[in-house]
């Protein structure tokens, strides 16, 4: 405690002290110029002009000029960074009172990497940082791509990030960063928006449909980035501090630029289709499949000996999803239109922006319901004929503003509103749509035993009463900042920001009385209410000195507050008479409520050296402490070094021509992941209970605690080297990291006899390491005014080991998943399926008790089948540009391998739902047939046949973009900008080894998903017009 | 003024005396700042309360440790007629084990214990388990407060605690493998127990039963008696299994025939779970001859056990059965009552030679409730199995549901000399053509691994 106290104070001490160490003010002048293309001439807004060796900074305006007042008198170095164009530095003599001119025509760069980062203590040029940095610049993708969230804006554009999306609309995403670290804890990753930490939980809702969740990082809009940063693991994100082991996701907003106001419309039309191909059920027809057709005569039967055996007539195969009149899915629609504005002057600079956006999913009311809702003259009400339904609306402002004596003051507000509608889906019991479409009979026409009607193949419940079961999620949330610095001297900066996330969550759920199915025919509303507030307070100061020509210091420390607070307030109401709708009109009620508060004071100091503006070293150290922790434990501390060395810039650099640039980079780290907050505590809780003498409350013991409780700490080693060549045509990165996670949090099953409510407790116990390589080419093939081809390829290896289980054997987390010391996180483990042989030669594969007579064979024992999460990712994406670069067409594809995909749904299909080929067709492939004996008729009831190869390749991205001239702009539309775009989304699996409907149809967002009864991902086919108006 | 300084350092700015003097200014700022800082207290800042939960220190009094007490009681209804979400209870796991109840839905961990098969990562098997041992402990812990605390409560509120460790000791030896393992949680810290046979665990709750007999007493008597009732009865039962039947039946002489000890529910605090699981969701169906062993309890017609049939089980393919017992999510459960006291005095004089007179304590019993016409009285079995068959046969259609069947069917074994193939469902499984395994208990959850005094799960399979 006194530690990091100490580091408060200090870190401002040594602020004072500098003010004091500092040299006397120097005689001041001015520094102006402009800053332009070099081979058009044309302005280039929004440059990043510094003094070297000062935090002396400022951006371009519209015109691309500058103005950059207290230059200290005598020879500065004047540098400007954009993004697009090759860093450029002049020297420039300044005279007291005086002012001096620079201007700069930069030179373009063919491969657009940004040479400025966004750190923990501010921005900083690549070239000094000793980690790998992601850059992914949102503004362009989005107006160039089908982009619908930030999980696709993130999804295969950079290495060492892992994106699985959602499957309906709405759905949340899971991301993960350099593999998965924790077993017990989340492994998400922390998101950062303009310096303010946000709210970025999946599985966000307490209405369930089955496994669909929203995450809250699809409240973000897109439209509103201007770029997103990765900071991939401990050894850059140490200086976030506890939480930020699993990487940081670092968003910044579009800022203004100084000049007259700059109007931008943009709309996207959108059609969203299931292209997918979901399996056929099939039935094994038999005479005494008659009158109620449940029978059938599987292979099992057909081979068994008398009197069990049975003599199949036929097969049939049907899936609704394949038949036009009983298919829930149809065409999708999404349209978008937002208006934005950017301009200021040199003392204040404004963006403002404002979207609507409607998105009505894929999931509709089949032809067969509504030919028999119209037959009786019945109807939905309008949310259940729609019943995946997404609507926005977000505004957002950001000014910057100058103020007097070289200080600075950013105001950001962001502002969401929306509703979400999702349909019982996946696994919602036996009320899901996926799994009555999943386990149809594999024929047309079952017979609905209530009522006598047909079910058009589908398996107990159809649309009709599934959608009346209505699922909502609003979100109303503000994200706002305010961000002031002042430089006091040329040599100090001080800056300070204070931010606020709050969302209100509304998690609703209604049946009304006599709709639905089951019980809840007798009607039942949820309402759920939930607000999240997460608080950031920053403080820091930044010294720069300059030590003659060739060292220059920069000297950073700050403190750093969190405060997550989260309460609940939840509502039901059961049993609702005709017409109601609300909680209050329900015959049973229930109430609940919840609590949680998180807060983290941090501080850290960092010292970074520039040596000659070739070798860049950084050290630096945070200290943390959180409401979480043990009893018995204080404060942790996070170490980091780096490196980076520009190797090509030493005098006794080979002279390669093609060598542009050549740099050597290294980084160590260590940062944390926190217990929840009250993991360490031993507390009763209560309940209620029906006595004697009626209803009573009473306290049950619920958690033993662990008073030594810590939070799990990562150190990561990475080094890398980047190049650039042929004049900036190719550029390469290639890095390899190597993380271990120490003290891992681990929930400790506990025995039952102890008698405890919690089944676990948190124990620091575990340690796993993730280590791999990570690369990135990016090359312009072919540059002429006529025709342009350039290319990005990036890849990653994940290499995931438990390495320890503080002495535990394994953790066996379910059936088929299990942590085991060697092997990695969530494996999947289960008998193996070795092999099968069709001993008789009658195309059926049977168990026998006698070993000899076995056609399957399975291991004794439990063994290693493979990793749940893939261990190998690429992305290579192709532009092609046209005419001046008016035209570009752009196209990406994606591979995802190593890994193993648990097939449930055809195990559920072919185990109980008894309308899997294998089980059935004797035109199937033995491995299909085999793996169905496996799991119904092997004592082992082995699961393994169904846990396959995940690799896969995907069309992700295709897209054709036109920008008009501008002189036909300005003539046919009157505007300044027209660009349209014609992109599509997911166009479907290249080549997989994967025989389910898709591999990534998961529903849910956990670490190792199984897919079950899940819908696959759509398609998306979209047309963006901005016009600039 | 303010404005006046301003506009003075606005129009002055640069000049070197206010260079100086904003450099002191800000100096004087930091240090004040650093001051501040270094003078709050982290401890104070990162101080959070969570209203959600309750700290061991506010359970120690009076109306706390009382509390403590019913939530006892609300683990005891979790765990044998009610449950929890994704959960089971003992009731419907031990009667799906044995011929009760018939799988009806496609969980593989309830096919695992249906088809005799079971491993001990079942995680239906691991949470009743683990839920039969929350009330347990929960019981103990009440126990401690009420004598520290609540030392006035009526002496029947102690005893009820013992019965519920006694019932909950009892019924766990029933159903799991020898090996059984009793922890407890004293001051917060659990003291983990170490394996014990059956036998040894049978002692055990004998003990708490003894224990609570002794304490069964205070206002109101309608309580007390219905305590010591208990008491009595799951005595006799704990004898029973100690295969001590003459003082089994001594221990339940005077409970009176219509004498229930409930479980209750209604929608705000516990469902009935056997009415969920098996009427509402049609997971588990009422077993008709399964595996030939079976009794007929789906087609019997007998009046103590209404079976309807209607429809298919969750799975769609198969017939469903519901009973009649508990139709209803409210519908109370006698988990303990004086009809098991008479045939646990049946069973006495059957043991004894008795045949007769144990046959006569049958008929009366089916008197107390039904009329001839309803349930006709038995006729005396011809041979000694058959007048063994034919009082297990009125204990399971007595008792159906409320997990004596599994108990039952290990002492047939145990004590009467059965095979284990003649008592439990055997052969060809109902749902898929595959076998019936050897299992005659559940095995004890692989989660008491994590005890380090349990090295392994089972010293014995057997019954």
């Amino acid at each position: 405690m006194k530690i990091v106290r100490l580091l408060c104070a200090s870190a401002l001490a040594v602020l004072a002290c500098a003010f004091d160490a500092g040299p006397a003010a120097a005689q001041a002048g001015t520094v102006t110029g402009r800053v332009t293309d070099a081979s058009s001439g044309q302005p280039v807004p929004a440059a990043q002009v510094r003094v070297a060796g000062s935090t002396l900074g400022t951006l371009t305006n519209e015109s691309g000029t500058y103005t950059l007042r207290g230059v200290p008198a005598g020879t500065a170095t004047v540098r400007v960074l954009t993004i697009g164009y090759g860093e450029s530095s002049q020297p420039v003599t300044v005279s007291a009172g005086g002012t001096a001119t620079a201007n700069f025509a930069l030179r373009a760069s063919t491969i657009a990497l940004n040479p400025v980062v966004v750190t923990a203590t501010g921005e900083q040029r690549r070239v000094e940082v000793g980690n790998a940095v992601s850059q992914i610049q949102a503004a362009e993708v989005v107006e160039r791509s089908s982009v619908q969230n930030v999980g696709d804006l993130l999804t295969s554009r950079t290495p060492g990030v892992m994106v699985v999306g959602g499957t309906q609309t709405g759905a949340g995403v899971r991301v993960r960063v350099r593999g998965t670290s924790s077993l017990s804890l989340s492994n998400n990753p922390i998101y950062v928006i303009d310096g303010v930490r946000v709210e970025g939980s999946t599985g966000s809702s307490t209405v369930s449909v089955g496994g669909t969740t929203p995450s809250r990082v699809g409240d973000l809009n897109p439209e509103e980035i201007q770029s997103i940063e990765v900071v991939r693991g401990p050894s850059a994100a140490t200086l976030y501090g506890t939480d930020a082991a699993n990487g940081v996701i670092v968003i910044t907003t579009k800022r203004g630029v100084a000049g007259p106001p700059r109007w931008t419309y943009y709309t996207e039309q959108t059609a969203i289709e299931d292209r997918n191909d979901y399996p056929l059920a099939y039935h094994g027809w038999t005479a005494a499949s008659k009158p109620n057709n449940v029978t059938q005569c599987t292979l099992a039967q057909r081979a068994a000996p008398a009197p069990g055996n049975c003599i199949q007539d036929s097969v049939t195969a049907y899936s609704p999803t394949r038949d036009p009149q009983a298919t829930p899915f149809g065409r999708g629609y999404r349209q978008q239109h937002g208006l934005q504005v950017r301009g200021g002057s040199e003392s204040m600079r404004y963006f403002l922006h404002g979207e609507w956006e409607d998105e009505d999913g894929v999931t509709q009311v089949p032809q067969f319901e509504r030919n028999y809702l119209a037959a009786r003259g019945l109807s939905l009400l309008p949310e259940q004929r729609s019943p995946n339904h997404f609507g926005r609306i977000t505004g957002r402002a950001n000014f910057n503003i100058t103020l007097p004596r070289n200080s600075d003051l950013a105001v950001s507000a962001g502002y969401t509103s929306q509703d979400l509608r999702l349909p019982m889906s996946d696994d919602a019991g036996t009320a899901g749509i996926a799994a009555n479409i999943y386990g149809g009979p594999g024929f047309k026409h079952n017979i609905n035993p209530t009522t006598g009607d047909s079910l058009f193949g589908w398996r107990e419940f159809t649309p009709r009463r599934v959608y009346q079961a209505v699922t909502t999620q609003s979100i109303e949330r503000l994200i706002t900042s305010v961000a002031g610095n002042t430089r006091p001297a040329e040599w100090l900066t001080l800056r300070g920001s204070a931010g606020l996330d709050f969302t209100q969550r509304t998690d609703n759920q209604l049946c009304r009385f006599s709709q639905c199915v089951g019980a809840d025919t007798l009607g039942y509303k949820i309402d759920n209410r939930a607000n999240f507030f997460v608080y950031t307070l920053d403080a820091a100061s930044t010294a720069t000195r300059q030590f003659g020509r060739d060292v220059e210091s920069q000297t950073t420390a700050g403190v750093q507050y969190y405060r997550n607070v989260f309460n609940r307030n939840g509502a039901r109401g059961n049993q609702l008479p005709p017409t109601a709708i609300t909680v209050g009109s329900g015959a049973v009620k229930f109430a609940d409520e919840t609590t949680s508060e998180s807060r983290t004071l941090g501080g850290y100091i960092e010292q970074r050296v520039s040596l000659r503006d070739r070798l860049f070293l950084t050290g630096a150290v945070r200290s943390d402490r959180n409401s979480a922790f043990g009893a018995q434990f204080e404060t942790v501390f996070y170490p980091k070094l780096s490196a980076s060395w520009v190797l090509s810039d030493e005098p006794f650099f080979p002279g390669l021509g093609f060598v542009d640039q050549l740099r050597l980079r290294s980084a160590y780290g260590a940062s944390g992941v926190q217990p929840g907050t009250i993991d360490a505590l031993p507390y009763f809780s209560t309940t209620t209970l029906l006595g004697e003498s009626g209803e009573r409350p009473g306290i049950v013991f619920s958690a033993l605690g662990n008073p030594d409780l810590r939070p799990e700490r990562s150190t990561e080693f990475e080094a890398g080297i980047d190049g650039t060549f042929f004049n900036s045509r190719l550029t390469t990165e290639i890095t390899y990291y190597n993380k271990l996670s120490r003290d891992a949090l681990i929930e400790r099953v506990l025995p039952p006899s102890a008698g405890t409510g919690g089944t676990v407790r948190f124990e620091n116990l575990g340690e796993v390491r993730n280590k791999g390589w990570e690369g990135l080419v990016n090359a312009q093939v072919v540059q002429s005014d006529a025709f342009g081809w350039d290319m990005s390829l990036n890849g990653t290896t994940n290499d995931n080991e438990l390495e320890s289980l503080g002495g535990e054997a394994s953790i066996v987390i379910s059936s088929t998943l299990r942590n085991v010391e060697g092997y990695p996180l969530n494996g999947w483990w289960s008998r193996r399926l070795t092999g099968y042989e069709d001993k008789d030669g009658d195309n059926i594969i049977e168990y026998d008790t006698a070993a000899a007579r076995s056609e399957v064979f399975v291991s004794d024992s439990v063994e290693f089948l493979g990793h749940s999460a893939p261990r190998w990712e690429a992305a290579l994406t192709n532009g092609f540009d046209f005419w001046q670069k008016r035209f570009r067409l752009s196209a990406m594809v994606d591979y995802k391998g190593g890994h193993m995909i648990y097939n449930n749904t055809d195990r559920i299909r072919c185990a109980s739902r008894n309308n899997c080929r294998g089980l059935v067709d004797p035109a199937a492939p033995l491995d299909e047939q085999a793996r169905v004996v496996a799991v119904r008729q092997h004592p082992s009831k082995t699961v393994a046949g169904f846990i396959e190869p995940g690799d896969f390749i995907r069309f992700r991205e295709l897209s054709l973009s036109f920008d008009a001239p501008e002189s036909l702009a300005a003539r046919v539309l009157g505007s300044r900008q027209v660009t349209a775009t014609f992109a599509a989304r997911n166009l479907g699996i290249l080549w997989t080894r994967y025989s389910g409907v898709d591999p990534e149809a998961f529903g849910t967002t956990g670490d190792a998903p199984s897919s079950f009864q899940a819908f696959a991902p759509p398609t998306y086919f979209t047309f963006r017009l901005t016009l600039g108006l | 003024m303010i404005h006046e300084m301003k506009h003075t350092l606005r129009t002055r700015a640069g000049a070197p005396w206010l260079r100086r003097r904003s450099r002191r200014a800000a100096l004087a700022a930091a240090v004040v700042l650093a001051s501040g800082i270094a003078a709050c207290d982290p401890g104070e800042i990162l101080l959070v309360e969570d209203p959600d939960i309750i700290n061991p220190a506010d359970v120690q009094s009076p109306a706390g440790a009382n509390a403590v007490r019913l939530g006892a009681l609300a683990r005891l209804i979790a765990a044998t007629s009610g449950g929890t979400a994704g959960g089971d209870n003992i009731f419907l796991l031990g009667g799906m084990f044995a011929d009760e109840w018939i799988n009806g839905d496609s969980f593989i961990y309830r096919w695992e214990i249906d088809q005799r098969t079971m491993t001990s990562d079942n995680s239906f098997l691991s949470g009743t388990n683990r839920s039969l041992h929350r009330a347990r402990v929960g019981a103990a812990q009440a126990a401690e407060l009420m004598a520290e605390y609540n030392s006035t409560a009526p002496g029947w509120q102690a005893a009820e605690m013992h019965f519920v460790q006694a019932y909950t000791v009892n019924i766990l030896a029933e159903h799991f493998c020898s090996g059984l393992v009793f922890s407890e949680v004293v001051d917060g810290q659990v003291q983990l127990g170490s394996p014990e046979t059956t036998a040894a665990a049978f002692e055990r709750a004998l003990a708490h039963a003894n224990a609570g007999l002794a304490v069964a007493t205070g206002a109101p008597a309608a309580d007390s008696a219905r305590v010591r009732h208990a008491l009595q009865v799951v005595r006799g039962r704990i004898l029973l299994n100690l295969n001590r039947p003459a003082d089994a039946a001594a221990a339940v002489a005077g409970v009176p025939t219509a004498f229930a000890y409930q479980t209750r529910h209604s929608a705000t605090t516990e469902s009935n779970y056997i009415w969920l699981r098996n009427i509402q969701e049609r997971r588990y169906s009422v077993g008709n001859n399964e595996g030939g062993n079976g009794l007929n309890f789906a087609t019997a017609n007998d009046p103590r056990l209404p079976v309807t049939a209607s429809g298919v089980r969750d799975d769609q393919g198969t017939p469903m059965h519901r009973q009649g017992l508990w139709p209803a999510r409210e519908t109370s459960v006698t988990i303990v009552g004086g009809v098991e006291a008479r045939l646990i005095e049946a069973e006495a004089q059957l043991r004894a030679g008795g045949a007769a007179a144990a046959l006569l304590t049958l008929n009366a019993t089916r008197r107390a409730f039904f009329t001839a016409a309803q349930l006709p009285d038995l006729t005396l079995a011809t041979t000694e199995a058959g007048r063994v068959d034919q009082l297990f046969r009125e204990r399971a259609f007595w008792l159906f549901g409320r997990g004596h069947r599994t108990g039952d069917l290990r002492r047939l074994i145990r004590q009467y000399g059965r095979s284990p193939n003649t008592v439990f469902p055997t052969g060809t499984w109902h749902k898929n053509g595959s076998q019936y395994g050897p299992d005659v208990t559940m095995p004890n959850p692989s989660a008491e691994l994590n005890n380090p005094n349990v090295q392994q799960l089972c010293i014995d399979r057997n019954a």
